[in-house]
């Protein structure tokens, strides 16, 4: 009897999500009576957005959905974009290729691992993108991934939001100069080094650039006199960031290294980059206006090491009235959970609005990430990436109640289920799948010299 | 004339019964371990054949020359020079080919480290990058390790190369042929390739892996235009030889395969994200997930070899209430279903009808027998199994020609089993590998530890005689051995008891002393008093001795 119920129990777990996974194809779905929050366009009360095919079509009242149609009741329920988090580690295999000061060759796409169960915790977080990033360890590290979380796919290449434009992530300050300086006894071994290194690489290249198109110019005019040059995909990459097709996102600290690649973007004609961290950055808030795609930050966290010290949970707020793009990220697998608290901080520190906490968190990490076209407001013709609250989401007793992903459903509290694993591992003995939160992963896979003390 | 007669015949019948008699010599010790062969030819008589999965062939005569299957039919003469193998109770099998085995391979030699070594940017060997290597010029022959497989059924294996980088080198193709023999079947089998690194060093995760394979691979392609551009116009400057590319160029013009190891779904995904972007040939080596990905795997036409080892069964034993937090139930049976999904892998794999191959890669081979008969019980049909072994992998590797099934041409690699293959008491009787008789029927009878050791003297004319009596009880019956001091030298002689009989109080048998010139028969007789034994020793037709024995307190295992 007992095995029969344990049978019927397994047989109900396994078919759950499988309902769910049909249910979840359509992409059209009638939100009603909802407060919708759009971002751009104010909050609209007792108003109906309608979703087909993964695209908002329409958004207004008494909006009708065909037959069919999923219709979700949002009376007294809070409507607003999904969260997107422009600093993230979260469904990676690997987070840092820390074996040489520039790594622009590795590509995070390369790694994501669609099993990740924080995908879907950041989901019950209302988080529907995440700006799955390269490591610290390295001055230029590797590719970064914007993802969108359509979790239940087994395939990586599904998570990857295919609009989004390249991003790489760079690293100044402590971290790189001690993996490679101390560690390795190679360049950068001080702040001074890290700039030589970007300098260098840059300057490389161009002459790596050079090379190639005089060569495939002979080739062109049939007229070759020299060897085909050596393909190098990391030369080639940074050839690509110069030619502005991919966007800096540079993990930083201080104000001096933050103006130091200012300057060095500008003397090689880079405009596409975004800081992120900079703890400092209120400090250089004008010229991250002027010259920047804006800053990244934390609400409230520093101090966790030397060079971040000096910071300021008004960072956010000073940088916001300073007409710098601003977004706040979580750089972990549990704040991304709350990025929405993480947000209203900025309401008690700077007195920020409702509609510019939220950009932090929405809006503005779109367009640091060059997806603002296409997600990070409630507009018709954007994709349908939605998360309904029950309370203002940022009022302290809010919780998500239901997560879309191109208007398809990915988390609903009422559907919840205690197991949301996709894959489960047969070697591994029956003990408690344990939560692990609170581990912050910038220095991931970087296996020398650290302590957890040094990890952002 | 005549008087010289009677003289020259007895010499001649000596000379001939001797000699007959040194050759029955030889083949009454069985040619266990194919050292001495009289005969390349062999004629395994009246047996049933299984040439290849699905057909079965009874009361078929087999006859093998020189390593090659030369004829099967019925009632087949034999060959005068040929030895005959009665398989009457045999099952005669084609023998098993082993996708990927490490057995036996070293690691190379690396160069030492420059003094002016910068880990960001090693030497390709330092990186684990040597493609240029072949597993053939590391491989170590181990009599007694081949021995091991073969008597499991393997005959040809391909040899992995050893080392921790992402290219090793190339795969050889070894038969497990006759240890004073070169064995190589294929020098530069398919390239390696593992989501693996040497670690401290560029490449260290998977991400510089795949960026690494991308760079290596478009320069191939360039390496290889400059080589043929400088064919042309002697201007544009000569090839620097590297040896790494050059081991590439074959992979890139689809003349070799790259064999990946993979060793979850998402090692497979990535690597056939990799033969997206570059088109190649792909093996997936050790393939134990992804249910999910075999009409992918199909559509794309991918080698498959699925592993051989299973994962353990970590859920029958409940844990303590303590340990098993919020719903056990519902997670212990999700690893359970996990569990079963593993062994039902390589059904999945036949009913989308991909000709699939294994790999002992991961198995022990003690678990062979039983993770394949686990397969099989989880929905694998053994027709599917056996063609894994033999005319899949065949297939793979492109040596249909001459392995994988039991047809007059292909090299003489057979199994002779007990029973049907995979049923509860099959026993490999007989490997046949590169033609050589490998008899293991004597060492299927399992060494059991005998259930009781007497050690006895016994007071002989010539001096004190001494040696063991063993008895094993199966079934009820005793059987037994008898050590006895070799009457005609050094050394002792095992013989088989007869007519045992053990009761509490006595012990009664007899057995046979064989000398050159006779066979003696011996019967021991006498009782037991505890631990000890009194009786007499009575060589029939010659004397009576008193004999003694002591039983000893724990029964030794025979060496």
């Amino acid at each position: 009897m007992k095995m029969k119920k344990l049978l019927l129990a397994g047989l109900l777990i396994w078919l759950a999500p499988q309902v769910n996974a049909q249910d979840k194809n359509s992409g059209d779905v009638l939100i009603k009576n909802a407060t919708v929050i759009t971002i751009t366009n104010g909050t609209l009360e007792n108003t109906d957005v309608m979703v087909r095919k993964g695209i908002i079509t329409e958004i207004g009242t008494d909006l009708k959905a065909p037959k069919n149609t999923h219709t979700v009741d949002a009376s007294d329920k809070f409507l607003m974009p999904g969260i997107i988090d422009a600093h993230s580690h979260l469904a990676l295999e690997v987070i840092n290729e820390s074996s040489s000061p520039i790594t622009a060759e590795v590509k995070m796409g390369d790694v994501i691992d669609p099993f990740d169960i924080s995908i879907y915790r950041a989901l019950a977080g209302g988080v529907t993108i995440s700006h799955a990033m390269h490591g610290s360890a390295n001055v230029i590290g590797g590719q970064n991934v914007t993802l969108k979380h359509r979790y239940g796919t087994r395939d990586p290449k599904k998570l990857i939001m295919e609009e989004a434009p390249r991003t790489i992530k760079f690293a100044l300050g402590e971290n790189p100069t001690r993996v490679h300086g101390r560690g390795k006894n190679l360049q950068p071994r001080s702040r001074m080094g890290v700039e030589a290194v970007i300098r260098n690489g840059f300057e490389e290249a161009l002459q790596y650039k050079a090379v190639w198109e005089k060569w495939n110019k002979e080739k062109q005019n049939k007229e070759v006199n020299s060897p085909p040059p050596t393909y190098n995909s990391r030369l080639q990459t940074l050839v690509d960031i110069l030619d502005g097709k991919i966007i800096i996102h540079c993990h930083s600290y201080r104000a001096d290294e933050i103006y130091m690649l200012i300057q060095v973007c500008r003397s090689f004609g880079i405009d596409k980059i975004v800081f992120t961290h900079a703890n400092e950055g209120f400090k250089v808030a004008p010229e991250l206006a002027k010259y920047t795609m804006g800053a990244s930050v934390f609400a409230d966290w520093w101090a966790y090491k030397f060079e971040v010290y000096y910071s300021t949970a008004y960072n956010a707020a000073i940088l916001t009235k300073n007409g710098v793009v601003t977004s706040i990220n979580s750089d972990s697998d549990e704040l991304i959970r709350h990025l929405y608290h993480e947000a209203a901080k900025t309401q008690r520190y700077g007195g920020l609005s409702e509609e510019e906490a939220l950009a932090l968190i929405t809006i503005n990490p779109a367009k640091q990430l060059g997806i603002d076209k296409w997600v990070g407001s409630i507009e018709v013709g954007k994709q349908a990436d939605l998360v309904i609250f029950d309370n203002h989401p940022l009022s302290i007793y809010a919780i998500p109640q239901m997560t879309l992903v191109d208007g398809v459903r990915y988390f609903d509290r009422d559907n919840d289920q205690a197991d949301q694993r996709l894959k489960i591992d047969p070697k591994r003995f029956p003990d408690p799948f344990r939560l692990s939160t609170g581990e912050h992963k910038c220095m991931h896979d970087v296996d020398m010299l650290f302590t957890k003390n040094y990890q952002n | 004339m005549k008087s010289k007669q009677p003289f020259i015949l007895p010499f001649f019948t000596i000379f001939l019964v001797s000699s007959l008699l040194g050759i029955t010599g030889v083949w009454a010790q069985s040619d266990n371990n194919g050292d001495r062969r009289v005969t390349a030819n062999y004629f395994i008589s009246n047996t049933t054949v299984i040439p290849e999965p699905g057909k079965i062939l009874s009361n078929y005569d087999v006859i093998f020359k020189n390593g090659t299957i030369s004829e099967i039919g019925k009632k087949l003469s034999i060959p005068i020079d040929a030895k005959e193998i009665k398989g009457d109770s045999l099952f005669v099998y084609p023998a098993f080919i082993d996708m990927g085995s490490k057995y036996g391979v070293s690691s190379p030699d690396l160069p030492e480290k420059p003094k002016d070594f910068d880990p960001s940017n090693p030497p390709s060997e330092l990186a684990g990058i040597h493609p240029h290597y072949s597993a053939a010029n590391h491989y170590q022959l181990n009599a007694s390790m081949e021995d091991e497989w073969r008597k499991l059924g393997f005959t040809v294996a391909q040899k992995i190369p050893e080392g921790n980088g992402m290219l090793p080198g190339t795969v050889a193709l070894l038969i497990y042929g006759h240890p004073g023999n070169s064995n190589l079947l294929l020098e530069k089998g398919p390239l390696f390739f593992r989501f693996n690194t040497v670690g401290g060093v560029y490449p260290n995760t998977k991400l510089a892996i795949m960026a690494k394979w991308r760079d290596l691979f478009q320069n191939t392609l360039l390496y290889r235009e400059h080589q043929v551009s400088y064919a042309d116009n002697k201007s544009i400057g000569r090839v620097a030889i590297d040896p790494v590319l050059d081991a590439l160029i074959p992979l890139t013009e689809n003349k070799m395969s790259l064999l990946v190891e993979s060793k979850s779904e998402l090692e497979i995904r990535s690597a056939l994200k990799m033969q997206e972007e570059n088109n190649f040939n792909l093996i997936l080596l050790g393939v134990n997930e992804g249910t999910e990905l075999i009409p992918t795997l199909k559509s794309k036409g991918v080698g498959i070899v699925l592993s051989l080892g299973l994962p353990e069964d970590k859920f029958s034993d409940s844990l303590d209430e303590s340990e098993q937090g919020a719903d056990y139930d519902e997670r212990l049976e999700r690893i359970r279903k996990a569990y079963n999904e593993s062994l039902r892998l390589a059904s999945h794999y036949e009913e989308a009808g991909i000709p699939f191959a294994f790999t002992s890669m991961d198995v022990e081979k003690e678990d062979f027998f039983d993770n394949l008969k686990l397969m099989i019980e989880n929905g694998l049909s053994k027709g599917a199994a056996l063609a894994a072994l033999t005319t899949h992998p065949a297939r793979l590797l492109e040596m249909e020609e001459v392995m994988g099934s039991i047809t007059p041409g292909k090299m003489a690699n057979m199994v002779l089993m007990t029973d049907s293959l995979f049923s509860e008491n099959a026993k490999v009787a007989m490997v046949i590998s590169d033609g050589y008789l490998f008899d293991y029927t004597e060492k299927n009878k399992k060494e059991k530890e005998a259930d009781q050791v007497w050690a006895y003297a016994a007071k002989t004319p010539v001096g004190q005689s001494k040696g063991t009596w063993e008895f094993t009880k199966k079934d009820d019956k005793w059987s037994g051995k008898v050590s006895y001091d070799n009457p005609q030298g050094k050394g002792t002689k095992t013989a088989q008891t007869k007519n045992l009989r053990i009761t509490d109080e006595s012990i009664s048998f007899s057995f046979e002393v064989i000398t050159d010139d006779t066979t003696m028969e011996v019967i021991v007789d006498g009782k037991i008093n505890e631990n000890k034994f009194e009786g007499n020793m009575d060589i029939k037709g010659y004397n009576q001795f008193t004999v003694q024995a002591i039983k000893k307190d724990k029964p030794t295992k025979k060496p």
